[in-house]
């Protein structure tokens, strides 16, 4: 009996405690982070050059620009790497604050999520084995197999730009795109489609043995954080686009992309009319 | 294969190790739970015992591990990555651990069942004084064999965002483009410590007291 | 956020190809290894101490690394050393090759379980080994081996869904599929649960009644 009323007074308390807690918690999303002094970050580690296991250890432009944030808002950053296709259902079930990814900007995701400045261009291109001379240009890909990942937007322009060719493309959908870079050097694809950013890093990465084909087949898009859309994230969302904003006008996100891209991108500040 | 990777992956593999083990134990109390449901006799103790070892016997892991780590939240519970998998490994395992006892539970002489009750135990001091030791005993080879089960199934719950042994093994491979000798190392790393768990199963097993049903 | 599993089931065609896949992959893996499994287990208990050692190893091999890992090391490894298969018979190929290590001991257990009374008895009736086999062994094995043998069929369904890495399009690749471009993760999961579950449930009540009818026919007990 005592051990009861010991265990209902216990468990009294903790829910009073909660309330009272929660009552006097900072009511949106980065009041709670800085409170917290943790910032939950969502990814797959398998989009490189953004965000990649380089000899064990988590690296790319995602992680320097993350660390350049939370050095600014004074929060840790914890990260939080998954497979692409449970990044965004996760984001959804408050498993973590925002998602690096990054993800393309499109029509259907501003639906769904908050997107926030372009870190980088997102134009989709083909990668295929470096000297293969049956693909020259975006074309080429009709009626071959070309790998891309799951879950993806660059799925999505592939599937679109799939169908305006004479023969269908024979889409393979892998987990990550770091499965569809192995089945092109084992050859079961002739050709990743997959963001300039990403192939031209995975190209120089692995030289001379990929090649990537340009131009691109894609629209322009480009590359941004994702946020929630209620009104709870809001003040997160609108401090991460300031933070890529700021970063960009002092040179900081300049020199990321010099470190990982080997070259500069001009992003607009935002993007609230994507092209696909 | 370097140094470097075996030693990345030997660190990976504590924690594959570190997630069953805890896994195992925890799985083994609800075992015990469930088991006692089932043999309460009561039907509102029968059934959902029954339910959830159909339910988490029934469903894939990398699924039973998706829902735990999106579902929850769903129902105000957000728990972090490690929990999500130890939960998932744990409830997963419990279902076959009790299926596991529910043979050894049957092989229980009636007559030391009936002895004990004669003696003055309450049905608790029955159960877990003798019913438990015994079907433990009995069933001690299918423990250790769903243990190592446990910690070949552990390769799957990268998907909730753990880097344990597969998944440090799938980042080197697509690092360093050496698939054969890094999954090939890390089959070796499963192996030698399946072998382990079955030497070291093995010499307790001896030195239990024999049972004989 | 709503739940609305009916987002997925607009694509039942969709579905119902993925599921004949993993139907497909599970039936073929298990026959497949039920056959290989008997061939390995009778050959390791006739065979000679060598077969039996090094078949052993094999088996232990394939028993003590996580089908994950094997099914890894086939499609991404076997390019490098001249083996490059497509998805779906690489899982296939993967599936067999692991339920066979598995049935090889389920079927040792069952050898092991067959008195050798009986099998001295049909030798002095001058009954040959492979007339042994067949009328002895195997009748008197059917019965033993057959709820480890249900068992296993449950566990390698499950293990089918693992072949989703590797793109093969069985049903878990292809409803998560449907569940992100939907937008409808859990209904995916929910919908991947309850089609598991379903074939699990039937698969477990066949196994009984058919352990119920051979037990049956049963005409000595051991």
């Amino acid at each position: 009996m005592l051990k009861r009323h010991f265990l209902k007074t216990v468990v009294g308390t903790a829910l009073l405690l909660g309330t009272a807690l929660s009552a006097h918690a900072a009511d949106d999303a980065l009041a709670r982070i800085k409170a917290a002094g943790v910032l939950k970050v969502g990814t797959e580690t398998a989009f490189a050059p953004f965000d990649f296991i380089d000899a064990g250890e988590h690296v790319g432009l995602n992680v320097d620009f993350f660390a350049e944030l939370g050095k600014d808002l004074g929060v840790k950053i914890e990260w939080v790497a998954l497979p692409w296709d449970s990044v965004l259902p996760s984001l959804e079930a408050g498993k973590y604050d925002i998602v690096a990814g990054p993800a393309t900007i499109t029509k259907a995701r501003l639906e769904r999520f908050k997107m926030t400045s372009p870190i980088a261009e997102a134009t989709v291109a083909i990668m295929k084995k470096a000297g293969d001379t049956s693909i020259t240009k975006p074309e080429d890909i009709a009626g071959k197999a070309v790998g891309v990942g799951k879950a993806t937007a660059q799925l999505e322009q592939l599937k679109e730009y799939s169908a305006t060719l004479p023969k269908k493309v024979d889409i393979h959908e892998y987990v990550s795109f770091n499965d569809s870079y192995a089945d092109l050097a084992a050859g079961r694809v002739v050709a990743v489609a997959n963001s300039l950013p990403n192939i031209a890093f995975v190209a120089k990465q692995r030289n001379g043995a990929f090649e990537v084909v340009t131009p691109g087949f894609g629209k322009k898009t480009y590359f941004g954080f994702i946020g929630k859309k209620d009104d709870d994230s809001k003040t997160l969302v609108d401090y991460v686009n300031e933070e890529t904003i700021k970063m960009k006008k002092d040179g900081r996100l300049g020199k990321l992309q010099e470190k990982w891209f080997g070259t500069k991108f001009d992003t607009p500040d935002a993007i609230t009319d994507p092209a696909f | 294969m370097t140094i470097k990777l075996f030693t990345l992956l030997m660190q990976a593999a504590l924690y594959t190790l570190g997630i069953s083990i805890v896994s195992i134990v925890i799985g083994f109390a609800i075992a015990i739970l469930l088991s006692a449901a089932m043999l309460s006799g009561k039907g509102i103790y029968i059934a959902p015992a029954r339910l959830f070892i159909s339910f988490f016997r029934g469903v894939p892991l990398l699924v039973q591990l998706l829902l735990i780590y999106t579902l929850l939240p769903v129902i105000g519970i957000n728990v972090p990555s490690i929990v999500a998998a130890i939960i998932g490994l744990s409830l997963c395992t419990a279902a076959y651990q009790a299926e596991n006892l529910r043979g050894g539970f049957d092989a229980v002489p009636k007559g030391l069942v009936e002895a004990a009750d004669v003696t003055g135990f309450n049905p608790r001091q029955t159960f877990f004084r003798i019913r438990v030791p015994i079907a433990l005993r009995l069933t001690f080879p299918a423990l250790v064999n769903e243990a190592i089960m446990i910690l070949k199934s552990s390769s799957l719950v990268s998907v909730v965002g753990i880097i344990e042994l597969t998944k440090m093994a799938q980042d080197l491979s697509s690092s360093t483009y050496l698939p054969i000798p890094i999954f090939a190392s890390a089959g070796a790393i499963y192996l030698v410590i399946n072998w382990a768990i079955a030497l070291v199963a093995g010499r307790v097993e001896r030195s239990l007291p024999k049972v004989t049903a | 956020m709503i739940f609305d599993p009916t987002v997925i089931l607009d694509k039942l065609p969709e579905i119902g190809s993925g599921l004949l896949v993993t139907l497909v992959l599970w039936i073929v893996g298990i026959v497949g290894g039920v056959v290989a499994g008997f061939v390995v287990a009778s050959a390791r208990r006739f065979g000679g101490m060598a077969i039996n050692g090094v078949l052993g190893l094999v088996v232990e091999v394939l028993r003590g690394t996580p089908f994950l890992i094997q099914v890894f090391l086939l499609y991404y490894g076997g390019p490098f050393v001249g083996l490059m298969l497509d998805p779906i018979p690489c899982g296939l190929i993967g599936l067999t090759v692991y339920a066979a290590a598995y049935y090889s001991e389920v079927f040792r257990a069952g050898f092991a379980a067959v008195p050798p009374g009986h099998v001295e008895a049909a030798e002095c009736l001058g009954m040959t080994r492979l007339q042994t086999i067949r009328r002895i062994q195997i009748p008197e094995m059917a019965l033993i081996v057959l709820p480890p043998s249900v068992n296993l069929a449950v566990i390698l369904l499950k293990e089918s869904a693992v072949l989703s890495v590797i793109t093969v399009p069985e049903l878990t690749t292809v409803v998560s599929a449907i569940g992100s471009q939907q937008y409808a993760f859990l209904e995916a999961i929910f919908v991947l649960a309850v089609t598991y579950w379903v074939i699990v449930e039937a698969t477990d009540r066949l196994g009984r009644l058919a352990e119920r009818r051979l037990s049956r026919l049963r005409f000595s007990k051991a």
